[in-house]
């Protein structure tokens, strides 16, 4: 039987250095989400927090990463520690929806 | 097809990521055997070169801006898809090129391409650099798993390109497969990266300690693009890069201007005096000297804006700068054309080229001219000379007349971006690439776009922006007043020696001085007067400002020859004093504190440079542009000297 825990989903900007984490979601426009897909930021994909503040520079895969404070604290990711992976291997990230802050509403 | 393949040269793309390499296996490819050249309708520059291929044969390549994938409605992407598409000419194949130490992400454009079912080999870039750093990659399983050619390179050391250019011939006569297992969705960038994934994980063996060169990259990163420390490696950066830009281009600017002097000389001893001659030495000879004695300065500009894109750091300083520029409504890249326009605002907005969202490049090339560029430099000599005789405070309002241009370029930029430009500038999201040392040969190259860029519009619009502004200045010939003809009388009475010369020289300044009267532009001083007489300016300021036109610097001689004096543009202790005793019609001092300045703001702020409306008219695609820019900035600049005007006649300043 599949057991999927809610995982606490954060801010990119919350995660200190070091810190691995999946990507969850972007509350930014539509252009800047499919720059961060194209640089390899889609979803789930891993990510390690490399230095945090202005800008926050983070490792995807083998692509460094500066984003600008301003987009990243509009990034929403689930620490890997926070994760848990269904028995049929597919990752299955649910957001903690009671526990977490609602999305900044795309402009 | 095949049949035309065989008698027609080879055509090849050149696709890639950013930061792949893609550039030094171009110039490596096609060395100086390039041409840049915007798209047609767009202002993204493609690069064409021809490249060996065999003993009688060659290759067309096309160097298409590098972009991460096709679907992206960005220019990058627009652009390549027009290319490959091209109904006339198509590509016969892609060249994808692929950094080997990120080979996951940069396997979603490639899978794109083969989607297309378009012919792909699959360049395999940086191979010695995945190598060191512990990364092991099965070349023929990537090849299999994407059923098309990959060639390991080190296009820096060309190694691997005879095997590549086999591939492309082999690759251009084979019909293209699309890989199994490929998302059916090639437009799904979700899909294709997870598919990019499996694909990566299947042929690469990489280990699992982070090599040292990222550890060290962290490290370095941490302290360049810290807000505090980061601003002081910028600023020595930029410091050193100033500091070398105007030391180094100082030698071959003096010998430029120094042969174009000889030559306007040599002309005006062989042919006879004339109308042709004048044109030719004073006209072309001058207008071609007075532009191309930027072009050293301009290639050294982009050779070195090269060597930091290439080394890495350029990505990092674009954040260091993103923060305080945003406040403005500027993107951090901005900063180059910014710092560079205090030079020169044409290479300043050539250097827009390295923003990437076009409402920001336009917003930046829009306020560019703000900044003080250095012929800005003698006019503010000589103006601020007349104000503040105290060296104390003539260096405070040199340091203002620096901050006035700057905060107004900013202001503007902010009030475009609310206005008529309307939005924010884009925060930043950029690759920051492993740091390397640069390549001399694209820094090379670079140079030699940008030159050639520059001679092109230099050789055409502003050449003949410079004959028809000398001309202006220079026609009708006006009779010689009589006060001359009695000098001249009395000097060919007098026995040879200084005292005829002298009088001989003083004819030919009152010649001068009427000459430049009588001409259009000192007509039209004369008719355009009542427009500058809120800002104080009489008859003669009005002309200084219709002949800065054509340089702003040409102001100071303007102001010298209608004075009396001789046409020379260096500012000295002598020119300062005889301007400072110019009169009016009435008799009255013409440079009072309030009309000195309100010129000297009217400089600041006023876009009195027709070359570089030229240049923006090229890198906007619009005259529009240049026009919104002229308009703008002559009326902020008319109504703040009005402003100083007034404020200091009425807070009793003379």
């Amino acid at each position: 039987m599949p057991v999927t825990l809610a995982p606490q989903t954060q801010k990119l900007t919350d995660l200190e250095v070091g810190a691995t984490a999946r990507m969850l979601d972007a509350a930014v426009d539509t252009e800047l989400r499919t720059l961060l897909r194209a640089l390899g930021l889609t979803d789930n994909s891993t990510l390690r927090v490399c230095k945090r503040g202005e800008p926050c520079v983070v490792q995807v895969r083998a692509t460094r990463i500066g984003i600008s404070g301003r987009i990243a604290q509009h990034i929403t990711v689930v620490r890997d520690q926070d994760m848990k992976i269904v028995p049929d291997q597919a990752v299955r990230v649910v957001p903690d929806s009671a526990g977490s802050a609602p999305l900044p509403a795309a402009r | 097809m095949s049949g035309t393949i065989a008698t027609l040269p080879l055509r090849v793309a050149l696709a890639g990521n950013p930061n792949t390499g893609k550039t030094t296996l171009f110039n490596t490819l096609c060395g100086l055997r390039a041409k840049t050249s915007n798209y047609p309708g767009t202002t993204t520059a493609i690069r064409v070169g021809a490249a060996a291929h065999g003993a009688d044969s060659r290759l067309e390549v096309i160097d298409l801006p590098g972009l991460y994938d096709l679907a992206g409605n960005t220019p990058e992407s627009t652009v390549a898809a027009k290319v490959l598409d091209s109904p006339v000419n198509p590509c016969d194949v892609v060249v994808v090129v692929i950094d080997a130490c990120n080979l996951a992400r940069n396997l979603v454009l490639t899978a794109e391409l083969l989607a297309q079912r378009r012919r792909v080999v699959v360049a395999l870039n940086m191979m010695d650099v995945a190598r060191a750093r512990g990364i092991t990659l099965d070349v023929d399983a990537l090849s299999a798993q994407l059923h098309t050619p990959v060639v390991p390179i080190v296009a820096r050391r060309r190694e691997g390109l005879d095997a590549l250019r086999r591939a492309i011939e082999q690759a251009a006569y084979t019909e293209p497969m699309v890989p199994a297992g490929l998302p059916a969705d090639a437009t799904n960038l979700d899909a294709l990266m997870s598919w990019a994934d499996q694909v990566a994980a299947r042929v690469i063996e990489a280990s699992p300690t982070p090599a040292r060169a990222d550890v060290l990259t962290e490290h370095i990163d941490r302290y360049v693009t810290h807000p505090i420390h980061g601003l002081v490696v910028f600023i020595l950066v930029m410091c050193g890069l100033f500091w070398t830009l105007f030391t180094l281009a100082s030698v071959p600017m003096n010998i430029i201007e120094a042969l174009f002097g000889q030559l306007g000389t040599t002309i005006s001893n062989v042919l006879p005096a004339g109308p042709v001659r004048d044109l030719l030495a004073q006209g072309i000879i001058g207008g071609l000297s007075g532009t191309v004695v930027f072009l050293p300065q301009i290639m050294l500009l982009f050779f070195l804006i090269s060597l930091l894109e290439d080394s890495g750091y350029l990505a990092r300083a674009a954040f260091v700068m993103d923060g305080r520029l945003a406040r403005f409504g500027l993107p951090g890249q901005a900063f180059v054309p910014l710092l560079t326009a205090h030079a020169c605002a044409i290479p300043g907005i050539m250097s827009a080229r390295l923003i990437p969202n076009w409402r920001d490049r336009l917003v930046t090339i829009l306020v560019a001219p703000f900044m003080s560029c250095s012929a800005r430099l003698p006019v503010y000599v000589l103006l601020i000379s007349l104000l503040f005789p105290d060296p104390k405070w003539a260096a405070v309002a040199f340091a203002g007349c620096y901050a006035l241009g700057g905060m107004a370029g900013l202001l503007t930029a902010r009030l475009f971006g609310s206005t008529a430009l309307k939005g924010t500038a884009r925060p930043m999201v950029l690759e920051l690439p492993p740091y390397r040392l640069p390549s001399m040969m694209n820094a090379v190259l670079a140079a030699k776009d940008q030159g050639l860029a520059f001679l092109r519009t230099a050789g055409t619009v502003i050449m003949a922006i410079c004959i028809v502004m000398w001309w202006l200045s220079s026609y009708p010939r006006v009779a010689p007043p009589a006060e001359a003809e009695t000098l001249r009388a009395q000097a060919a009475a007098m026995p040879a020696g200084d005292a005829q010369s002298q009088v001989q020289q003083q004819a030919d300044l009152i010649e001068a001085k009427a000459a430049q009267a009588g001409s259009f532009v000192g007509r039209f001083g004369h008719l355009a007067q009542p427009v500058f007489a809120p800002l104080g300016f009489d008859w003669q300021l009005t002309v200084g400002i219709a002949t800065s036109f054509l340089a702003r610097e040409v102001f100071v001689s303007t102001m010298s020859v209608l004075e009396g004096g001789s046409g020379a543009t260096d500012v000295d202790e002598g020119v300062v004093s005889r301007i400072r005793g110019m009169t009016r019609a009435d008799g009255t001092a013409l440079f009072t504190t309030s009309t000195a300045a309100a010129a000297l703001v009217f400089f600041v702020l006023a876009m009195q440079c027709l070359p570089t409306l030229a240049v923006t008219r090229r890198e906007t695609g619009s005259i529009k542009y240049a026009a919104i820019q002229l308009a703008y900035m002559s009326v902020l600049a008319y109504c703040v000297a009005t402003l100083v005007h007034y404020g200091l006649t009425t807070a009793g300043f003379p």
